[in-house]
């Protein structure tokens, strides 16, 4: 009888080490993993009411999304699907693939309006004077809030877990998971935008 | 002989009860949490092993069950597309990777040794940590979709769904990973399987007597060993992608999705066989059994094993017709796959031509036997008709080919297991099943399965696809999934019934002699279940069925070792005796390296650098278990 409990207790023991080893690599997948596909109306409307601060750059989000966990800034579908819309709706023309274009750069460490996620949802959504287009009526909030989210990752100086990878296509930079503002990263004789300042 | 070796203790010195106690001595596990861990019995191990892989077909099954409960209506509520997505890639996965293949392994881990009358498993601390690597694949596949990261993108996660772009999160590097887990224990096992055959037979037992399934497993391990790495290449290779973007699988930098296609299913396709041939073997021994007669056609049973273990490299493209190859692939890869009915065709005829001659007696594992041999013509006939371009092109992704592949799978597969667990759980635990019990668990099981896979095909034909989470009301679908939802219920019962039998008779069932069933193999020779050491002394064999030609003496070997773990090598062709060495004792290392190596996998997931860190403890655990004990290894 004893036996039969020592071996009860060995396989448990057993289990248990290895359960806490693969327990510890499903709570770090699960960490950029919950996957709400769609909000209920008021909580997505509610994404609408963030305060800005009066230049329009900083603020704070709204309650609700605190109470969301912040799905926007760390969750690999939120951030995957942004990085689709990016292409979908041509970001790329003016900010090419993140470097720059018509429209300043996203991962050269400035920023034009703050690193705030609000700011960002701002720019993209009521847009900003100097040639960045409103999209608050081509795109719902929550995927103003994806993009943003996705904006914010490409010029991340620490690569964020849920960050997305490369995409099937020609390779012009490293993907997001790689932390491409690290690896890009080149301090010339004068800063990327002088007219910005000499510190980011 | 050196001099040292002349004082050793032999059995030749000692009455039958002092070699038992000196025997049990040396070979015994010792009791409590440290020497389970430590074991390297490959009975225990192998137990071990065959019961973790029912809690896994246990789980898939309740999967399956969530998928018929959600399917059973036209637009059921039950389950989102998301968790829908997670449920079938896990069941697929779960059954192939975490079930089919290890169970199979497994029995062959617990009757190898015993069928070659050997005292343990070739390479016995390597099989501990093949079975701790399994066990943490499965766990991390399973906590990861507890925690809603399942991977969601089938069991054979083709790019680009599975790739960098498409399959967000760690969902399919889990999937990948969880890979890499079951093919190293599956390539472990498979390498230890074929030494065991090939060195460690009885004296006596040349090529021409090796029994049926000894020789299924000995050629299921080669093909694991030929279609394994493939896996593990493209599992890999798809991790790179995601993670360090590699382009393997990317056109527009000089890679190839099909690269993926073909990489899968030439492990895919032989995967099958892996989980095929075993049964085979386990239904030849139970159909030789049952019918008090030799199976009919040894040579030809033992060429179809071979036969069917090559061509079975040979079909693997009959998954991608509708990819879009070339005609003449096409064609090719059709004859292919007709050509392997075959050696199966003839395996069936030489079964039911030692029926015919023999005096069955409808035991559950000969019932099973027979499910098995109807169910898998069935499944066998889909199969030729799938493997017709035109056909497959009409029924490619319905539940047309959800149905084949569970006849082949399940009617293929667990029926024969199932016999087998009935036919050799005396050996496994001492005990007998119930018979009565049995045939209910049978009787359920078998037209359960049949229910609800039959209707398959009907609604296969009427354009039903798989893998859709729900349905609309206006398709004709609705009445026949009530219907295979409703079946799926007696199919369940019928499993619950079996598991619950298991445990019973593991408690109270009738205790068994060493022969219950006066079979002719040598696992029957020792008793049930065997002591630690298997024999006391080696038997020597003299025919095919070492237990019916002589059943009152069976000869033994003399002059092994008492006081040391030590057994036989023999020659490969005609197992002459050629030398007596030292089976290794238990140790720990085996659990510590895979410990090591669980977390350097699992961290890699994230970041490159794991391998590179992760490295230094596995060498640490390495170092530990290969560390010179001091003790001459083999002396002839
Ligand atoms: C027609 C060209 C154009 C397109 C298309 C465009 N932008 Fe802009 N964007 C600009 C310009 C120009 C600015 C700088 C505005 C300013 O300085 O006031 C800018 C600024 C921004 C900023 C603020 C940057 C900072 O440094 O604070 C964000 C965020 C942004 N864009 C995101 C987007 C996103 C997301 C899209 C796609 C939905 C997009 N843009 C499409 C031209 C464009
Ligand atoms: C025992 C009862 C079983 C039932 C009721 C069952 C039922 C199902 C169902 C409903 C699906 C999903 C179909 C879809 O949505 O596309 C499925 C898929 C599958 N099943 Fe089973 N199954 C059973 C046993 C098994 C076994 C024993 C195996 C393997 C040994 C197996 C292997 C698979 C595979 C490989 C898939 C495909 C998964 C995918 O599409 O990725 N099943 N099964
Ligand atoms: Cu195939």
């Amino acid at each position: 009888m004893t036996e039969r409990v020592f071996s009860i207790a060995k396989s448990v023991l057993a289990v248990a080490v290895l359960l806490s080893l693969a327990s510890a690599g499903g709570v770090l997948g699960y960490l950029r993993q919950p996957r709400e596909l769609r909000f209920e109306p008021p909580v997505a409307a509610d994404l609408d009411w963030f305060r800005l601060m009066s230049n329009g750059i900083g603020g704070t989000p709204p309650e609700s999304y605190f109470a969301l966990g912040k799905p926007y800034e760390a969750d690999a579908y939120n951030l995957s699907q942004g990085k689709r819309l990016y292409a979908w709706f041509g970001c790329g023309t003016c900010h090419g693939d993140g470097r720059g274009g018509v429209g300043p750069s996203f991962l050269d460490g400035w920023w034009l309006y703050g690193p705030e996620m609000v700011s960002i949802v701002a720019s993209i959504r009521d847009g900003r004077p100097h040639g960045m287009p409103a999209f608050r009526d081509r795109l719902t909030i929550e995927q103003i809030w994806q993009l943003a989210g996705y904006v914010q990752t490409i010029g991340s100086y620490s690569p964020k877990v849920a960050a997305p990878s490369r995409n099937d296509d020609k390779q012009t930079r490293p993907a997001e998971n790689r932390g491409p503002a690290i690896i890009l990263f080149d301090e010339g004789p004068v800063g990327v935008h002088p007219d910005q300042g000499p510190s980011p | 002989m050196t001099s040292r070796n002349a004082g050793a203790l032999r059995d030749t010195a000692f009455d039958a009860a002092e070699i038992d106690r000196r025997l049990a001595a040396i070979w015994s596990t010792t009791p409590g949490v440290w020497g389970a861990l430590a074991t390297v019995d490959h009975k225990v191990i192998g137990r071990r092993y065959i019961t973790t892989a029912f809690v896994f077909l246990a789980l898939g099954g309740l999967l399956s069950l969530l998928m018929r409960l959600q399917l059973a209506q036209p637009e059921a509520r039950f389950i989102g597309p998301d968790r829908y997505n997670q449920l079938f890639t896990m069941h697929g996965t779960n059954m192939m990777f975490l079930f089919a293949v290890p169970v199979m392994q497994a029995m062959a881990v617990y009757l190898v040794p015993l069928m070659v009358g050997t005292r343990n498993i070739a390479f016995p601390r390597l099989n501990a940590f093949s079975y701790w690597m399994y066990l943490a694949g499965g766990l991390l596949l399973w906590i990861a979709f507890v925690l809603d990261t399942g991977p969601d993108v089938g069991w054979f996660a083709y790019v680009p769904l599975s790739g960098p772009q498409y399959a967000a999160g760690k969902r399919a590097d889990i999937w990948a990973q969880m890979i890499t887990f079951t093919e190293v224990s599956a390539l472990a096992v498979a390498v230890e399987i074929v030494v065991t055959v090939f060195k460690h037979r009885a004296p006596g037992m040349s090529l021409d007597r090796i029994p049926l399934f000894v020789w299924s497993m000995l050629v299921t391990s080669f093909v694991v060993i030929l279609a394994m790495p493939a896996i593990m290449v493209a599992s890999t290779a798809l991790i790179l992608d995601r993670l360090v973007e590699t382009h393997f699988f990317n056109p527009a930098e000089g890679g190839d999705v099909l690269l993926w296609q073909h990489l899968f299913w030439f492990f895919g396709h032989p995967e099958v066989y892996i989980i095929f041939l075993p049964a085979v073997g386990m239904v030849s021994t139970i159909v030789a059994t049952f019918t008090r007669r030799p199976v009919f056609g040894y040579l030809a049973m033992v060429m179809a094993l071979i036969a069917t273990g090559i061509l079975a490299f040979g079909l693997w493209v009959h998954h991608m017709f509708v990819a879009g190859l070339p005609r003449l692939g096409e064609s090719f890869f059709t004859a292919s796959s007709m050509a392997i009915a075959v050696p199966a065709g003839l395996q069936i005829f030489c079964w039911l031509a030692t029926i015919w001659a023999g005096r069955p007696i409808f035991t559950t594992p000969f019932l099973f036997a027979i499910g098995f041999i109807v169910t898998f013509v069935i499944g066998g006939l889909t199969g030729v008709m799938v493997a017709s371009v035109p056909f497959d092109t009409q029924v490619h992704d319905t539940y047309f080919v959800v149905a084949h592949f569970h006849y082949v799978l399940v009617g293929g597969a667990v029926f024969p297991l199932l016999g087998a667990l009935y036919y050799w759980f005396p050996k496994l635990t001492g005990r007998l099943m119930s018979e009565t019990r049995g045939r209910w668990v049978f009787g359920l099981i078998f037209v359960g399965f049949n229910l609800t896979f039959f209707p398959m095909h009907i609604l296969g034909l009427q354009g039903m696809p798989r893998r859709i989470y729900t349905y609309q009301p206006e398709m004709p679908w609705s009445g026949l999934n009530m219907f295979i939802s409703l079946s799926a219920v007696i199919l369940a019962g019928g499993f619950l019934l079996f598991f619950i039998d298991v445990i019973r008779s593991a408690r109270t069932g009738a205790v068994a002699s060493s022969n219950p069933w006066e079979a002719s193999t040598l696992e029957w020779a020792t008793s049930s279940p065997p002591p630690p050491y298997n024999f006391a002394r080696l038997p020597v064999v003299g025919g095919l069925d070492p237990l019916s030609d002589r059943r009152d003496v069976l000869p033994v070997a003399a002059g092994l070792r008492v006081d040391r773990r030590e057994l036989l090598v023999s020659s490969i062709v005609e197992a002459t005796p050629e030398a007596r060495e030292a089976s290794s004792g238990d140790s720990i290392w085996p659990l510590l390296a895979a410990i090591a190596t669980t977390a350097t996998l699992i961290w890699s997931i994230f970041t490159p650098w794991a391998v590179v860190w992760g490295s230094i403890p596995i060498a640490i655990a390495l170092i530990g278990w290969f560390w010179p004990k001091g003790v001459p290894e083999d002396e002839s």
